[in-house]
């Protein structure tokens, strides 16, 4: 093995997706061959740059795009500068200068500086409040903006500024996409595939000004609006533009690296200047730039091999194909899309699905399509469209929604190379061999090995050609079909909720045994799920199984990061006095409790309590549990109400102590949440909640579905009541449907968009006898409740088994 | 409960209860000196000794997780973890520290190294 110090010297100018992926292929070809340097300007590691979208929606934090961490360069022996910008690149004595000072000499260097977002010369263009969408720091000024701003506007409507849009909509700004061509997305789609997209959004509450050319944007230091060509104005304190980007050529052009709109390569990656190298957005290639992710893969992967001496095929372009990133909407487009001489094409548009597909066939083969509305075939069309694919019918059949044939297996016409996941650069040669070194068997042990399909997921079908091209006979297909609820076995959840109840089992050992699990004894996956489920389908026969809880659902009490516990005991309503704030008050000094926090649920948290504590302050609390660790009714969060506020419709407190109540303690497929409002200005927040209830004049307004989590969701209106009987059993009926149909750990924001609200309303609303048939099943369930602490404290065994610990002196006399 | 028992492996065995005071599949802490100590009772009744601490990055304890065969899923990481030797089994990596466990008449005993009974750790 070769020194560090006596290797070939590899620096990287750039240190995004581009670049990283190709030093990383480059450590799997050859991990000693080079030394390696890398600088970004960003103060960040490599991340993920097509998921910034998602960071927008704050479905995902800035740390879970990181693709690459500190760690990762450390490991591999690379010097990361990051902050650091390079301003030089001296090709004859081969030195790149960076702004810091630093000088660093190369033996090969790559270029993979990226592109820029294109901000459109005009005047007031510099104004504050205008801002790209490019990268981390426009995200955060992005979400900083929805906060202080209302009005948006966002220039470009092409897949980046939509996504924009759709964040800033999500975030609730007033958006309008501002588009200079008549249509939508029109490079990618055609006439009518635009005009359905443009009012799927409309109706999601974007709003459009197309055929709109921006002339000026007015205000004073900041923006207040935008001026177009036809005279006519917007309203706009933020603006992002998002009409294109340009490849970031200044370092190259600067450096006397011949550049047109890109740095110049040729099919190996190489720009005029001896070992420099230019990949990813950067470039121009064959008279093409390229602003998506797999065409940078596929770039890489070929400089890559190039750099390591082994043998590869040029590169010679690539087929790019467009996925909208946006939730609610399925949108794709690879290929050719638009109609034209020397095509057949194959049509269905359906204006009452609000489906459109589309084809097209030069000579018999598959150039290109658009999907609307039913995306399901999107990874496998994209596939044919690569391949050239010769139109079959079952691949017809397949796209165009006939009754299921089977279209055969494709994944034997993927090249080795041809990337597979475009979000992790995963080619179909690192499956492959996965499948055969590691002996994987389903596409969840390769999305482990491999990060395939680890991150949207849209090449999940193709990741399953390629497992059953690659096992043939030994492929499972029931196995892949429905995702299994854990690796213990093939079942899905459905498919166990099934069986349980037609073969009348009641333990999990017996559930194990009968469905075959291949682990005996289970995983903390599917032990605490077939503990609910039991549960939940047998609530009178099934006996709880303590040691399938998680440990906060096994000890009453939330485990903190140094081992205490914390415990909040019941504030139904958030309604307490004063004689039970003094209790807590002297048991919190009494056991020397670390923190009292008053909580999100409107009640209090005293933290840092030693485990063997626990039955004590139990004890001398005399107070229920609050269930504040559970898969079960957290809190009913109210507002002050018709009892006190002048605003007040509603006995608010009232209703919200009289639900939390009723149905505490009940296990749920997931903690759940309620609120209910005396009136609709919505103190006690109950969009953000499972069950949002708001009180008007007359009536109660149900919402459902809402979440403040990790993937927020606005609650929707599942009906409006009048009695507050029907309130009760409309409630009892939305619980235990979804205690029924639920995924374990699956929130009714996640349970309300697989089933859809129109059939949850039929089933806990409309359907008068289900309605009724459920509210009386919750009954039953609710019957099995019991207080956990004090059936602790009333359980000696329990108690010494579970809370107090053994402790043995090792003095020997 | 003392009652030292000395071993021809070195290591000094204490007395920490019966077999009884463990419940299969529910881990209990036991300080044994200066040790803490997560003692597991297996469904098929075999007793394992660990050290009661996380091997994952986050930290915590071991003793409150679910027990399936003789694996531990960590109740902080989800980390797999083999009783019989506290090795961290695939996709992660580490290693937590056991103790032998003798098990004579219903009487369960775990070993500490001789001679650093007293001063091991501390």
């Amino acid at each position: 093995m070769v020194k560090v110090q006596d290797r070939r010297h590899l620096v990287l100018i750039g240190n995004g997706m581009a670049g990283i992926n190709t030093v990383e292929q480059i450590l799997k070809l050859a991990p000693s061959t080079y030394r390696i340097t890398v600088f970004g300007s960003e103060p960040y590691p490599n991340y993920n740059r097509i998921q910034l979208s998602y960071v927008l929606e704050k479905s995902k934090a800035v740390e879970d795009i990181i693709l690459n961490d500190r760690n990762w360069y450390l490991e591999n022996g690379i010097e990361l500068y990051t902050g650091t910008t390079v301003t030089h690149i001296d090709t004859e004595q081969k030195i790149v200068k960076a702004d810091n000072g630093m000088e660093v000499p190369y033996d090969k260097l790559i270029v993979a500086t990226g592109s820029n977002p294109f901000m459109l010369p005009v005047p007031g263009a510099d104004k504050e409040g205008i801002v790209g969408f490019r990268d981390i720091a426009d995200c955060q000024n992005m979400l900083h903006a929805a906060d202080q701003y209302k009005k948006a506007a966002v220039i470009g409507g092409g897949l980046l500024g939509l996504e924009a849009a759709k964040g800033l909509l999500k975030l609730g700004m007033d958006v309008t996409v501002v588009h200079l061509f008549e249509e939508i997305m029109e490079r990618q789609l055609d006439h009518t595939a635009s005009l359905m997209l443009q009012a799927e959004l409309e109706s999601q509450g974007l709003k459009f000004a197309t055929g709109k050319q921006t002339e000026e944007f007015l205000g004073d230091d900041r923006v207040s609006g935008i001026r177009f060509t036809d005279g006519t104005t917007l309203d706009a304190e933020f603006v992002v533009m998002a009409v294109g980007i340009r490849p970031n050529t200044a370092l190259a052009k600067k450096s006397g690296i011949v550049v047109n709109r890109g740095i110049l390569v040729d099919d190996y990656m190489r720009t005029s200047a001896p070992d420099v190298y230019a990949v990813g957005e950067c470039n121009e290639h064959r008279g093409i730039t390229y602003g998506l992710v797999a065409p940078l893969f596929e770039q890489g992967a070929v400089l890559a091999k190039h750099l390591c001496g082994v043998d590869t095929k040029p590169y010679e372009g690539s087929v790019v194909s467009t996925q909208l990133k946006i939730s609610g909407v399925d949108v794709f487009s690879a290929g050719e899309f638009m109609d034209a001489e020397g095509l057949s094409i194959v049509r269905m548009h359906d204006e009452w699905l609000r489906i459109y597909k589309k084809v097209l066939l030069r000579g018999g083969r598959i150039v290109g399509g658009v999907l609307i509305g039913d995306g399901k075939e999107s990874s496998r069309l994209q596939q044919w469209i690569r391949t050239g694919t010769v139109m079959t019918e079952a691949i017809h059949n397949a796209i165009m929604g006939q009754a299921s044939v089977e279209t055969g297996n494709t994944a034997a016409e993927l090249a080795d190379e041809e990337i597979v996941c475009g979000c992790n650069g995963v080619t179909k040669k690192h499956i492959v061999d996965a499948i055969n070194e590691k002996g994987l068997t389903t596409v969840e042990e390769i999305k482990v090995a491999t990060s395939a399909s680890r991150s949207c997921g849209g090449c999940r079908p193709v990741v399953e050609q390629i497992l059953q091209y690659v096992l043939g006979d030994k492929y499972d297909s029931a196995a892949a079909k429905q995702e299994a609820i854990c690796s213990c076995t093939t079942l899905s959840r459905d498919e166990v909720v099934t069986a349980i109840k037609e073969k009348g089992l009641i333990t999990s050992k017996e559930v194990r045994y009968a469905l075959e699990w291949d682990n005996p004894e289970g995983c903390s996956k599917c032990r605490p799920a077939l503990n609910y489920y039991l549960g939940m389908i047998w609530p009178t026969e099934h006996v709880d199984e303590k040691d399938s809880r998680f440990v906060n659902e096994r000890m009453h009490a939330n485990i903190q990061k140094d081992g205490t516990f914390g415990v909040v005991p019941r504030m139904y309503g958030g309604v307490t006095t004063p004689d039970d704030l003094r209790l807590i008050a002297d048991i919190a000094v009494k056991y020397n409790v670390k923190l009292v926090k008053v909580t999100g649920g409107q009640r209090l948290d005293l933290l840092g309590v030693k485990k063997e504590d626990l039955p004590k302050i139990w004890k001398d609390l005399g107070m229920p549990s609050g269930y504040a660790y559970a898969k079960a009714l957290r809190t009913v969060k109210t507002c002050v109400g018709s009892q006190f506020c002048r605003f007040g419709t509603k006995d608010s407190m009232g209703m919200g102590i009289l639900l939390e109540k009723k149905f505490e303690r009940l296990d749920m497929p997931a903690k759940f949440k309620l609120a209910v409002n005396g009136c609709p200005r919505n103190c006690a927040e109950s969009t953000t909640k499972d069950i949002g209830i708001v009180g008007n004049e007359g009536a109660w307004e149900i919402y459902v579905g809402g979440n403040g989590g990790i993937k927020a969701r606005l609650a929707e209106l599942l009906c409006k009541v009048r009695t507050d009987e029907e309130l009760l059993e409309i409630v009892a009926a939305f619980m235990q449907h979804y205690r029924e149909t639920g995924k374990y750990l699956e929130r009714t924001s996640e349970w309300i968009e697989r089933m859809g609200l129109e059939s949850v309303t039929e089933a806990v609303v409309n359907d008068l006898d289900n309605r009724r048939v459920l509210a009386e099943r919750m009954e039953v369930a609710l019957a099995q409740v019991k207080e956990p602490w004090s059936e602790i404290l009333n359980n000696s065994n329990l108690r010494e088994r579970m809370f107090e610990e053994i402790s043995v002196s090792t003095k020997q006399d | 409960m003392i009652e030292p028992m000395m071993n021809k492996n070195e290591y000094t065995y204490y007395l920490v209860g019966n077999v009884d005071d463990f419940t299969e599949r529910l881990g209990r802490v036991v300080r044994l000196g200066n040790e803490e100590i997560a003692i597991f009772k297996t469904t098929d009744g075999r007793i394992y000794a660990l050290e009661n601490k996380s091997p994952g990055p986050r930290g915590g304890t071991i003793a409150e997780g679910i027990i399936s065969g003789d694996v531990l899923f960590d109740p902080i990481c989800d980390w797999k973890i083999s009783l019989t030797d506290g090795q961290v089994l695939d996709p992660d990596t580490g290693q937590v520290r056991t103790y032998p466990v003798q098990v004579h008449v219903e009487e369960v005993r775990v070993g500490l190294l001789k001679n650093v009974g007293e001063t091991f750790h501390e």
